[in-house]
């Protein structure tokens, strides 16, 4: 059975670059969600494999989805990746305090973002 | 650990030709994405938030702008900006900007990551400028401000990106540009 991985961006451009990279070069499926609250129902539903989230989001960013994800029992070892525009101390830090599992800067590198995930998820 | 960054070199020629195609992969997948994005932008603010969305996520500046080419080619006015002081990037005067020549030509310009030149004379670094083609001739400028802290310069699929801005993104100033 495939991996299953969860793109949340609220940039349809995102999405599409993210989900046209792990479909030409893995296995994995994906779903979308737009937000952070569209994210943890998506993911609650969907119990995906991985997530890679976004952090500036309408409704709700990517620390506080990571930190509610967190209180999931489902999601609690769910590995989340969380895509940064900068990877500055302070900023990664509370990307871990949030419970976050990792991090990937913009703009994202695909064979950064496959070997990353493949460490997560294998090949 | 981030495994991405500790495993930059490869091990065997295999791994070479995998990370190359993964990369062309990713590459390709970038064009495509700035180009479908622009293509189905729903009208001209849409198409705006396409140029914003495609500085950010695809290129890595937080600064963009976009200026409107005056009827005698002599100036050019802030149109549109996002990251941008919009007071301090009001008007571009042609004469002034020697690298705006080029650009009204019709293709972009970008800043090399050796020379220390600035492509306008502003305090804020230029990273591209970036002709939006209206049939066939440039009818505004995409400037590209700073760009994110990690990134070294201008790379070939950044110019490819600026590309398909130039000849899709006339939706952004012409709001009844076809598609």
């Amino acid at each position: 059975m495939p991996k299953k991985v969860l793109l949340v961006d609220d940039s349809t451009t995102t999405l599409m670059m993210e989900e046209m990279i792990l479909k030409q070069r893995t296995d994995y499926e994906c779903v979308t969600a737009k937000d952070g609250l569209d994210a943890i129902s998506r993911a609650v539903v969907e119990t995906p494999d991985l997530i890679l989230m976004d952090i500036v989001m309408p409704r709700m960013n990517g620390f506080e989805a990571c930190k509610r994800m967190r209180q999931q029992a489902s999601l609690r070892a769910t590995p989340i990746i969380l895509v940064t525009t900068c990877g500055e101390e302070e900023y990664v830090e509370a990307g871990f305090q949030s419970g976050c599992s990792d991090y990937i800067t913009k703009p994202i590198d695909g064979f950064e973002l496959i070997t990353l995930l493949q460490s997560y998820l294998g090949e | 650990m981030f495994p991405g960054r500790m495993s930059d070199i490869p091990n065997s020629p295999a791994e070479l030709e995998g990370k190359v195609s993964t990369q062309n992969a990713g590459d390709q997948a970038k064009v495509y994405a700035a180009r479908m994005r622009l293509q189905n932008a729903l009208d001209q603010a849409d198409a705006l938030d396409a140029i914003r969305e495609i500085a950010v996520n695809l290129i890595g500046t937080e600064e963009v702008a976009v200026f409107k080419i005056d009827k005698k080619r002599s100036e050019l006015w802030l149109y549109w900006s996002f990251g941008a002081d919009p007071n301090k990037h009001c008007v571009l005067e042609v004469c002034r900007e020697p690298r705006l020549t080029e650009v009204l030509g019709g293709k972009p310009v970008f800043r090399s990551r050796s020379a220390n030149e600035n492509l306008l004379s502003t305090d804020d670094p230029v990273s591209a400028l970036v002709p939006i083609l209206v049939d066939g001739s440039p009818a505004a400028v995409i400037v590209l401000f700073r760009l994110f802290s990690h990134k070294t310069g201008i790379e070939p699929v950044d110019r490819e990106i600026c590309e398909v801005l130039s000849n899709f993104a006339g939706r952004a100033i012409e709001p009844y540009h076809s598609r």
